[in-house]
């Protein structure tokens, strides 16, 4: 059933409300756009709507369906009115039922807001002087989630944005030319935390034209010290959607496309392709492993960077024959324990901001075709004793034994698209223990005491000693779960090869099935 | 014997408990020096896990040792 309508009569608001009626909704809000009798200091009295109205439906449709999935309500819909309306008229109606009253507000603003950025509606305003004039009901400027704002700061965006980039742009190496190029420059950020902020920030600020944000995190407390732009009220939600919100606030006029879970071996070649760079961001190997694969295959350019403690790597890989990838250096994917994380080996705040912002400048420096002496270096970032060392990587001394870059990139795609298969999500473990897994607690002996599963595990096994192990996982099928999925996903993936295909990874791990539930 | 001059990187810092030592070391190769600093220093991580490299550039694990090198462990790190 259709959930936007255009309407030529009056809103029928009792039935559109009685249509949000569900026993699981314990509210609904409403908004009305009425006809004023002022604009922009004109006295109106009447206008016209006239709509596309095939096109008007179909993304009329696809913004309600945006919102009921977004803020997760029971139902939403919304009428848009078509021709002659008068002062005191309803324009638009707008309604959503929800479990609690958080979602329904924000559903609402979210629709009425997409409405009039996006719906090919048209109003004619009648002056009362007998003039009349069309005003475009699009604006560049949206902000979703405004609680955080004062009403009188909206008023102020009420004109359309227009970026001033003189200060770059004064710049000799940039200009008008190399900021044209920017603006036809296609970024895909992978990772919107400690590395992603500042190049996010950065990259919408200097104005890129369409920016790629891939993320399937939520915002939590601890991320706060690093993740400089996100707010204490926006825990719980998608980094990728608070990343978007962020660049629509910062610079309207970039264009943001996101990914709310991260690519997999089967899309990420495809999505790679539709960007002219892709700035590598994440706290996950396999991720990098998969970004390198992707650039080489793709021919993206990709900008690696990581962090530990207090100092950090940078890679730019540029993806053209006889330039370094990733796995040049280092050919296979380490084991998670040997690297270290932000949650196990800390991290100072400022140092992802530090490598960040360096891969912001190698981006904007790659886009506008400035030198990059030491692009194909691994670079050596040591905030201790503010110590830069570059170190060159010699591409004929890396995957060139094992058929070249191309070649081995593939191989690890092809292989990936099969491993993909092992990492299962689920909302609860009563879930998984219903399907038949048998579950297995690969974290480390503090971690048990520390933070107890919620189903007791039928095996406790900490990761670095599941191979010797092996022989426990006979009969049946298992599950391995630890913090974030990443030891049971490496941990599982031994396993398999060693040809037990009866062993799973619980995808996101313990931390994912906290967030859902 | 042989002075060389080591850096240590991310693990290997924190587990030398310093980014930088001169040593003394009887090892002819960087391999056998690295599994010295096993023992010595308490690494963890074994020599197929890491990077070395030796005045400013990547080197093989076989490479013979020479007075005043300086060399560089280097750990894969994830942190972002």
């Amino acid at each position: 059933m259709s959930r936007f309508e255009l309407s030529g009569a009056a809103v029928d608001t009792t039935g559109q409300r009685d249509r949000l009626r569900h026993p699981a909704s314990g509210g609904y809000c409403a908004f009305e756009g009425w006809v004023r009798n002022s604009n922009e200091g004109r006295e109106v009295d009447g206008l016209s709507y006239e709509a596309y109205a095939e096109l008007a439906i179909a993304e009329g449709e696809r913004i309600v369906a945006e919102a009921i999935e977004r803020y997760g309500v029971t139902d939403a819909r919304c009428v848009h009115r078509t021709c002659d309306l008068k002062i005191g008229d309803m324009a638009v109606w707008v309604g959503a039922s929800a479990p609690h009253r958080d979602e329904a507000f924000r559903a609402c603003r979210y629709i009425i807001d997409e409405i009039k950025h996006r719906l090919p509606i048209w109003k004619k305003e009648h002056y009362v002087t007998g003039e009349s004039d069309w005003v475009a009901c699009t604006h560049v400027y949206r902000e979703h989630e405004h609680e955080d704002h004062h009403a009188h700061h909206q008023h102020a965006q009420t004109q359309p944005f227009v970026p001033d980039y003189s200060r770059q742009t004064r710049l000799r190496d940039v200009g008008e030319a190399g900021q044209a190029k920017l603006a036809a420059s296609r970024v895909l950020v992978i990772g919107a935390g400690g590395l992603g902020c500042p190049v996010i920030s950065y990259l919408a600020g200097a104005g890129i034209g369409t920016l790629g944000i891939v993320d399937g995190d939520r915002l939590d407390a601890s991320n706060l010290h690093r993740q400089t732009m996100y707010n204490a009220s926006d825990i719980g939600q998608y980094k990728a959607e608070l990343a978007s919100r962020r660049v629509a606030a910062l610079n309207p006029t970039v264009n943001v496309r996101i990914w709310k879970e991260l690519l997999t071996a089967a899309n990420a070649v495809e999505v790679f392709g539709q960007f002219d760079l892709v700035v590598e961001c994440t706290d996950d190997m396999r991720s990098r492993y998969l970004s390198s694969d992707a650039a080489v295959v793709s021919g993206t350019p990709l900008i690696l960077a990581s962090i530990y403690q207090y100092e950090g790597q940078l890679q730019f890989v540029a993806a053209q024959p006889g330039t370094p990838c990733m796995r040049c250096l280092w050919p296979q994917e380490p084991a998670p324990e040997a690297v270290g994380s932000c949650t196990l080996s800390g991290v100072l705040g400022p140092v992802p901001g530090v490598l960040g912002a360096m891969q912001a400048t190698e981006a904007l420096k790659y886009l506008l075709g400035l030198p990059q002496p030491n692009a194909g270096a691994l670079s050596l970032v040591n905030l201790i004793d503010l110590s830069i060392q570059h170190l060159p990587i010699d591409a004929a001394n890396g995957c060139v034994a094992h058929g070249g870059c191309v070649a081995v990139a593939r191989r690890a795609l092809a292989r990936a698209v099969d491993e993909e298969a092992i990492d299962l999500a689920f909302d609860r473990l009563d879930d998984a223990v219903a399907a038949g897994f048998r579950l297995v607690d690969v974290r480390n002996a503090e971690e048990w005491a520390s933070d107890p599963m919620p189903v007791v595990a039928a095996l406790q096994v900490p990761s670095a000693q599941v191979m010797e192990r092996a022989g426990e996982f006979a009969d049946g099928r298992y599950l391995l779960v630890c913090a974030s999925g990443r030891r049971s996903g490496h941990a599982a993936r031994l396993l398999r090869d060693e040809s037990m295909q009866n062993v799973y990874s619980l995808a996101g791990g313990l931390n994912a099935l906290r967030v859902a539930g | 014997m042989t002075v060389v001059n080591l850096q240590y990187y991310a693990q290997l810092r924190e587990q030398a408990g310093t980014s930088s030592e001169q040593f003394t070391t009887g090892a002819s190769s960087l391999r056998d020096l690295y599994e010295e600093l096993r023992v010595a220093r308490g690494f963890s991580l074994a020599a197929d896990a890491l990077k070395v490299a030796v005045n400013a550039q990547f080197s093989a694990w076989d490479r013979p040792l020479r007075d005043g090198d300086t060399i560089v462990f280097i750990p894969p790190v994830a942190g972002g």
